[in-house]
C-alpha cells in the first residue's frame, strides 16, 4: 500500500509542477463551460416556446434539454484531453531511462501501474469536480432540482473517464515515444467510439449487437438518462481490468526480452 | 554474498553475456572490467534483478532474483550508467521517495536522509532540483539514492565516467572507504581504477569470463613472461640480434633507441643483457625491469581471445 501510495505522490507532484494539470483543466473546464452555457441558452429559449404548448412543456426538462446533451458532448472532450495525461505516465520513464531505477527498487510492477493510473484518475476526477458549479447554476434558475440523474451523469462520465486513462495507460506502455502514443491513443479510442457503428445495432444482427456493447461510447447512455445498469458498470470495470492487466503483461514482457 | 551462477542473457538472437560464474564475498570491492561493449552493463542489470536472465540464476544474500526479486532487490543499491532520476524533483524529496519506495521505515527517514545527505556531502544542493545540478552532483545524489535504505550491496556502474579529475577522486574515496562495511561490485574500462579500489576482478571480454582472481595475483598468474625495457646507442639490427641471442630471450621490440625485451617469466636475464651490450660495445644508457600493468594484462587477454576465435 505505501509503495503505491508513493508513486501515486511522485505522478501528483510531476502533474502539479508542470504545466500538463493546469493546461488540461482549464481547457477543459472552458470548454465544457461553453458547451453548458449554449445547451442552457437554447434551453430557456425553446422553454419560452414551448410555454404556448402546454403538452410539449411537459415533456422536456433540465436533464433532456441540458445534461443530456451537454454529458454526451464531453465524449468528445474527455477524448481530446485524456490522452495527454496517460501518454507520459511509462512512455516517459522509458524515454528518460528512469524505469531503469524503478525496475530495480524491492516494488511490485502492480503498484507502479496502479499508482501512476490513480494519480491519473485524480486529475479527471478533479476535472469533473470543476464542472459541478454547473448543475448549481442550472437548478438554482429553473428551481426544480433533480439530482439523480447529474450524479449518475457524472458517475457515468468518470467510469469512462478512467477507462480512456486504461487504455492510454497501456498504450504508454508499448511506446516509449510520448508522440507516438498521443495519436495511437486516439486512434484506437475513436476507434471503439466507432464499433458501435460499423454494423447499425438495431439492424437485428447478433454482430451488430455485440459490436454495439463492445463500443466504450455507447454505455454512457444509461447513466446520462438517470439509470445506473449493472451491464454498464461492468463493462466500465471490465475493461480497465483488461487494460491494465494488459499493461502489467506488457512490462513483463518487456522485461524478458531486455 | 553474492552468488552468480551460469548466468546467459540473449536479446533476441544476440548473446550479450554468455554462461558467466563468479561469486563476491561479504565486503569484498569486486572490479568488473571489460572493453565497452563486453557484457558489464548487463550483468549488472541481472544482478540488480532489472531483466531477468535468460539461463542461471543470481543469490543476492541468500536471496534468489528469480524466485523473490522484492527481497533480492532489498539487498541493493544501484547506480546505473548515467543515471536516469526525476530531475523536476529536489534533493531531499527525491532521497526520500526513494527511501520510502525501498521500504524505509517512516520514523527511519529522516535519519537515514541525513546520515546519507553528510556521506555523499549533498548537504549544499538538498534544496535544489536533481536536473539542475552539475554532473559530479549528479552523480553523488545517484550514490545517494542507492545508499538511502542502507543496503549491504552496491552495484555501481562505471561510477565515474564524465567525471573531472577531482570528482572522480572523490568518487573513488567514498567507494574506497566502504570496503567491509558494504560488499560493492564496480564496473569499468578504466583500469587504474580497479588497482586502486577493487580487491578483486573480473575481466569479461565479449560476453565471456576471461580472468577472475585478486588484484595482486591476476598480473602475476596470467603473465607468461616478464619484460625487461632498455635504451642503449648503437645499430639497432644488431643490437637486437646480440639481445636475441640469450638463452631465454623472446620477442625484442625497438623504438628507436629503446628497446622492449620479453625473457621468461622466472628469469631476471638483466645482469646477462647489461653483459653481452656492453660486451658487443655498444653504449648502454638505462636498463631497468617492467612488470606488466593490469592495462597490459587486460589487453593480452582480451586480444589472445580474439586471436583464438579467429584462429
Amino acid at each position: 500500500m505505501r509503495n503505491i501510495a508513493e508513486i501515486y505522490k511522485r505522478e501528483i507532484r510531476f502533474y502539479f509542477t508542470t504545466p500538463i494539470a493546469y493546461v488540461v483543466m482549464i481547457i477543459f473546464t472552458a470548454i465544457f463551460g461553453f458547451f453548458f452555457y449554449r445547451s442552457l441558452v437554447y434551453y430557456s429559449e425553446l422553454s419560452y416556446q414551448l410555454m404556448q404548448n402546454p403538452t410539449y412543456a411537459q415533456r422536456i426538462d433540465l436533464i433532456m434539454g441540458v445534461f443530456s446533451p451537454v454529458f454526451r458532448n464531453n465524449t468528445i472532450l474527455f477524448l481530446l484531453v485524456i490522452p495527454p495525461i496517460s501518454m507520459r505516465l511509462i512512455a516517459e520513464e522509458k524515454k528518460s531511462g528512469t524505469i531503469e531505477l524503478l525496475f530495480t527498487y524491492p516494488i511490485k510492477d502492480v503498484h507502479i501501474v496502479i499508482g501512476k493510473w490513480l494519480a491519473a484518475s485524480t486529475i479527471v476526477a478533479l476535472m469533473l469536480i470543476l464542472t459541478v458549479p454547473a448543475p448549481f447554476m442550472a437548478f438554482g434558475f429553473a428551481g426544480a432540482a433533480e439530482w439523480g440523474p447529474v450524479l449518475s451523469g457524472y458517475l457515468g462520465l468518470f467510469l469512462m473517464g478512467i477507462s480512456f486513462l486504461s487504455l492510454g495507460v497501456l498504450i504508454s506502455a508499448l511506446s516509449e515515444n510520448q508522440i507516438v502514443a498521443i495519436i495511437v491513443s486516439y486512434g484506437v479510442l475513436l476507434a471503439f467510439w466507432f464499433l458501435g457503428w460499423i454494423i447499425e445495432p438495431s439492424s437485428g444482427k447478433p454482430i451488430g449487437k455485440v459490436l454495439g456493447e463492445l463500443s466504450i461510447i455507447g454505455h454512457l447512455n444509461n447513466f446520462v438518462n438517470g439509470v445506473i445498469d449493472t451491464k454498464d458498470l461492468v463493462y466500465y470495470v471490465l475493461f480497465i481490468f483488461v487494460t491494465l492487466f494488459l499493461t502489467l503483461r506488457v512490462l513483463e514482457s518487456k522485461r524478458w526480452r531486455g | 554474498m553474492i552468488k552468480i551462477e551460469g548466468v546467459t542473457k540473449r536479446y533476441g538472437q544476440t548473446v550479450a553475456v554468455r554462461n558467466i560464474s563468479f561469486d563476491v564475498e561479504r565486503g569484498e570491492i569486486l572490479g568488473f572490467l571489460g572493453p565497452n561493449g563486453a557484457g558489464k552493463t548487463t550483468t549488472m542489470r541481472v544482478i540488480t534483478g532489472y531483466f531477468p536472465p535468460t539461463n542461471g540464476n543470481v543469490w543476492v544474500s541468500g536471496h534468489s532474483v528469480l524466485d523473490e526479486p522484492i527481497e533480492a532487490k532489498r539487498q541493493i543499491g544501484y547506480v546505473p550508467e548515467n543515471p536516469a532520476m526525476y530531475y523536476e524533483m529536489k534533493t531531499t524529496d527525491y532521497l526520500k521517495y526513494v527511501g520510502a519506495i525501498k521500504g524505509v521505515p517512516r520514523a527511519k527517514i529522516k535519519e537515514r536522509l541525513d546520515h546519507t545527505v553528510e556521506r555523499c556531502a549533498l548537504k549544499s544542493v538538498v534544496n535544489k532540483r536533481v536536473g539542475e545540478l552539475s554532473r559530479g552532483f549528479k552523480q553523488r545524489v545517484a550514490l545517494g539514492q542507492a545508499l538511502i535504505n542502507d543496503p549491504p550491496v552496491l552495484v555501481l556502474d562505471e561510477p565515474t565516467t564524465g567525471l573531472d579529475p577531482k570528482q572522480i577522486y572523490e568518487i573513488r574515496q567514498l567507494i574506497k572507504s566502504m570496503a567491509g562495511e558494504r560488499t560493492v561490485i564496480l564496473s569499468t574500462h578504466i583500469l587504474p581504477e580497479v588497482s586502486m579500489t577493487c580487491s578483486k576482478v573480473v575481466i569479461i571480454n565479449e560476453g565471456e569470463i576471461v580472468a577472475v582472481d585478486t588484484t595482486q595475483n591476476i598480473g602475476k598468474s596470467l603473465v607468461h613472461s616478464h619484460q625487461v625495457e632498455l635504451v642503449a646507442k648503437g645499430p639497432s639490427r644488431k643490437i637486437v640480434e646480440s639481445i636475441s641471442a640469450i638463452d631465454g630471450v623472446g620477442r625484442v621490440d625497438t623504438d628507436g633507441d629503446m628497446y622492449t625485451v620479453e625473457t621468461e617469466k622466472d628469469k631476471d636475464l638483466r645482469s646477462q643483457i647489461a653483459k653481452r651490450i656492453v660486451e658487443e660495445g655498444f653504449e648502454l644508457l638505462e636498463l631497468r625491469s617492467r612488470s606488466m600493468s593490469l592495462e597490459d594484462v587486460f589487453l593480452k587477454l582480451v586480444t589472445e581471445e580474439e586471436g583464438g576465435e579467429r584462429a
